[in-house]
């Protein structure tokens, strides 16, 4: 038995991705080219950036707790409130979705490593650095134009200070760095596919894959367009968006709901697409409408993020685009209804066993059906006009990017986790999260859409008493602080189970895609044999022919049934 | 250990659903749950609270739908799993998918349909609107207050007047940045952007004080900034035109006599034989 000599040189060391030059390990983490590294530093930045986003967010509950509040004046409140729209956006929901796809495409596509390992290299440290940009900006002047800083507000005569130029450049470093990933990793899905591996086989999260980071490499530029115009009006006196001398304001709503759109759907498509994963593994059966599901996607996210002009009902723009942005959001209901009915059948029609990847899944599911359907109503100009700016607008939008971004996220990463570690999630800690960070999330938004229906608008430092919206805003208040320990709660159990989880075998769900082939974590090279796939389910195929090849080796060689 | 077991798990979720539930109750009176704008005063906006109302219990019906499906899907239960093809899944699955497409026609059927066409979302049509009888009124946004200028040169700040029963013609400019024009009963919200004009319709018909926040973040006096529409009676409305104008021409001429009276007392205290010719 033991014939093997006690190191094995790997099996083809010319493929190896990263070197083999001994260096400390924060140096290895810091340069590496592999996939697996870079995903694993956005990953955990993600997380990192979501405790501060919450962190920011429970301020300015904090502040809103009650009418009339003087714990924060007006200017330190629009900057909490700049920076936690660029966090929760730009450092949190996009790195996690692109980490993921990062992470596991190559290894479910069964390639060795990405197609061009420098460009995502860079990539993260462009995201890095525009994290730390941000932050940063703490120590002299935050940003404090708002959410999306419209200009002229965000133009240097109103905002001269330093605030907005820290927005722009960190938000532009962050999309810079995610568009290089987003290229790197679509010239990956298209060139790296293991032999065999058709389109019509790659599993549901390469297909979300290609269909996001195409999505990114169109948006993207766009933002960053109009980014350098915004730059070039504060610093160079330029005129893009000064209305009167030849500029126009509102090309910067058009540019930048482009992008914060199509962001969203990038998110919504992202999540969903790990979702089909999950509920495929857990319910271990290959979902039915795995064709509706690919279709619904791209749907998704073509016409969503076409739809930009819904966030505009209420701007100077001619109603043709309204009716068309209300045409567009109104289809969107067939693809997430397609999408939500799919998965929800899957589970249904099966005997699952209950874990928390598929937990937080149904939990981003429920969320985001409330979300999606107060957006369908935001997107109509009759309610928009009434609706729009107020917190039931802001409501929908965060029971939709946190049903998807936080609930998907955690379903996702703790779906791959024993992948990504080599060891198990615990699943008390993982229940308990999940139970405090949903009703977190109820108790804290459910009221929000009470507020906005009363009329409460957004993005203002008080309310007064005489608005009749203090219960409201105690309970959303109340509510955000449990969100907040839930997501602490959650995240700490990320931490935890790392060094204390149950070590992982390779394939602890009896997952079909071929990342669960690789060991857990997997190799630097990921793959020492690459399989030959001829279904949409690889790793179902090699778990059957091992099944076979004992079946033969049990039986006596002269009863061996030839094999077909 | 399992520090919450299933009927916990169960009595958690019913419990935050059913607080969320009475919280709602408790906080909303009947009227404001399912009626959007209460207190609407312009034809448009009842017309945007029927919209409002059917698209809300078509939003809510479909909220509950979906998560008593998925409720339903991941309650832990012993069950016999059907294999693939049988029960008519394909039908089903064709059917829900018809579903789905028949709700999306219904909403845009709704929404595209007259009623819903026709409340003042800044194009020029208006139920009811006669294109000669309208009084146009400029709203000009400024940090942080509305200034309004009526027609005869008249203009005031802080709280726009209007006749009852009176189409009018807003058009919103800003001298600065954008800011949200915001009256829920009468107008819904609009921007008002620099270098743009948007023009919005309303009609009042009944009197009263309307008002609302304005909703586009314009900085740091945002949150005070209010649009405040005040609707009186046509003889009134006349009579304050008349009583602005005379205001605004005392104001004027007190400014007027002002300088004069400097000048003149400039003109005493330098005699103008001690002034040296400027080359």
């Amino acid at each position: 038995m033991s014939s093997f000599p006690r190191t094995m040189p790997p099996t083809r060391p010319e493929i190896v991705t990263g070197d083999a030059v001994d260096r400390p390990g924060w140096a290895r983490l810091a340069t590496s080219p592999d996939h697996k590294v870079i995903s694993l530093i956005l990953i955990s930045a993600a997380f990192g950036s979501a405790f501060l986003a919450a962190l920011e967010l429970v301020l300015v509950r904090m502040q809103l707790a009650v009418p009339e509040n003087l714990f924060l004046s007006a200017v330190t409140f629009d900057r909490l409130l700049s920076v936690y729209g660029a966090t929760a956006i730009f450092l949190f929901i996009l790195p996690l979705c692109i980490g993921l796809l990062y992470y596991v495409t190559p290894l479910q596509i069964g390639s060795r490593g990405t197609a061009l390992p420098r460009l995502g290299q860079t990539g993260l440290w462009l995201f890095i650095l525009g994290g730390f940009l941000l932050y940063a900006s703490f120590l002299f002047t935050p940003p404090e134009a708002g959410i999306n800083p419209f200009p002229p507000l965000s133009q240097h005569i109103f905002t001269p200070n330093n605030g907005v130029d820290v927005w722009i450049a960190s938000t532009g470093l962050v999309t810079l760095g995610i568009l290089l990933l987003a290229i790197d990793l679509l010239v990956t899905v298209r060139n790296m596919r293991a032999p065999g591996m058709a389109w019509r086989r790659a599993p549901i999260f390469v297909w979300t894959a290609a269909i996001v980071c195409w999505q990114i490499v169109i948006i993207a530029p766009i933002f960053l367009a109009a980014l350098t115009m915004l730059m070039i009006d504060r610093q160079l006196d330029g005129g893009f968006f000064t209305g009167g001398v030849g500029g126009a304001p509102l090309l910067w709503q058009h540019l930048s709901y482009i992008f914060f759109t199509g962001a969203y759907m990038a998110v919504a498509v992202t999540m969903l697409g790990a979702i089909s994963e999950i509920v495929q593994t857990f319910t271990r059966r290959q979902l039915p409408g795995r064709g509706v599901i690919i279709s619904s996607l791209a749907a998704i996210a073509v016409i969503g993020t076409l739809a930009w002009t819904q966030n505009m009902i209420t701007a100077p723009i001619p109603v043709g685009f309204k009716y068309y942005a209300m045409l567009l959001s109104i289809a969107l209901i067939v693809p997430f209804g397609l999408i939500f009915y799919n998965l929800v059948s899957a589970v249904s029609n099966s005997d699952f066993h209950m874990r928390g990847p598929l937990r937080f899944a149904m939990g981003a599911l429920s969320l985001a059906s409330v979300g999606l359907a107060v957006e369908v109503s935001q997107s109509t100009i009759a309610v928009g006009s009434q609706l729009q700016q107020t917190y039931d607008a802001w409501a929908a939008t965060h029971f939709a990017l946190i049903g998807f971004g936080l609930f998907g996220g955690f379903a996702a990463v703790s779906y791959w986790y024993p992948k990504m570690t080599g060891r198990m999630l615990d699943e008390d800690r993982s229940r308990i999260s999940f139970w405090v960070m949903f009703a977190g999330t109820l108790i804290a938004l459910v009221p929000l859409l009470g507020a906005g229906v009363e009329g409460q608008v957004t993005d203002s430092y008080r309310f007064f008493a005489s608005d009749n919206l203090s219960r409201f805003n105690l309970l959303a208040s109340f509510g955000t602080l449990i969100l907040f320990i839930g997501l602490i709660l959650a995240v700490g159990n990320l931490i935890r189970s790392r060094s204390e989880g149950a070590a992982s075998t390779p394939d602890p769900w009896r997952g079909s895609s071929l990342e669960w082939l690789t060991l857990s974590p997997p190799e630097p090279h990921n793959f020492d044999v690459l399989p030959d796939v001829r279904s949409t389910q690889p790793m179902q195929d090699i778990r059957d022919s091992l099944v076979r090849r004992e079946v033969e080796e049990a039986a006596p060689a002269g009863e061996r049934q030839p094999v077909a | 250990m399992a520090v919450l077991s299933r009927p916990g798990k169960i009595l958690t979720l019913c419990s935050t659903i059913a607080s969320a539930a009475v919280a709602m109750a408790f906080f909303t009176t009947p009227a404001s749950a399912l009626s959007l704008n209460p207190d609407a005063a312009s034809p448009g906006i009842e017309k945007i609270n029927t919209f409002h109302l059917i698209i809300f219990v078509v939003g809510v019906i479909a909220i509950v739908f979906v998560n008593l499906a998925i409720l339903r899907a991941a309650r832990p239960r012993h069950r016999h799993v059907h294999s693939e093809g049988t029960g008519g899944g394909r039908q089903m699955r064709v059917g829900l998918g018809l579903g789905v497409v028949a709700l999306a026609l219904f909403v845009t059927a709704t929404v595209f349909s007259s009623q819903a066409r026709e409340v003042p979302v800044g194009s020029s049509d208006v139920a009811g609107l006669n294109a000669d009888d309208r009084l146009e009124i400029k709203v000009t946004g400024q940090q942080w207050l509305w200034r309004y200028d009526y027609p005869n040169t008249a203009f005031s700040y802080h709280q726009l007047v209007v006749p009852v029963d009176t189409t009018v013609a807003l058009d919103l400019v800003s001298a600065d940045v954008v800011h949200g024009w915001n009256v829920p009963s009468l107008t819904g919200k609009a921007q008002a952007v620099p270098g743009k004009t948007n023009r919005i319709f309303f009609r009042a018909d009944r009197e009263g004080v309307f008002s609302g926040r304005a909703s586009v973040l314009s900085g740091q006096g945002y949150d005070a900034m209010e649009s405040e529409v005040k609707v009186v009676s046509t003889a009134e409305y006349e009579a304050f035109i008349k009583q602005l104008k005379a205001d605004i021409q005392e104001a004027q001429d007190s400014v007027v006599a002002t300088q004069e009276r400097e000048l003149r007392e400039a003109a005493e205290e330098t005699p103008t034989g001690e002034v040296e010719p400027q080359p």
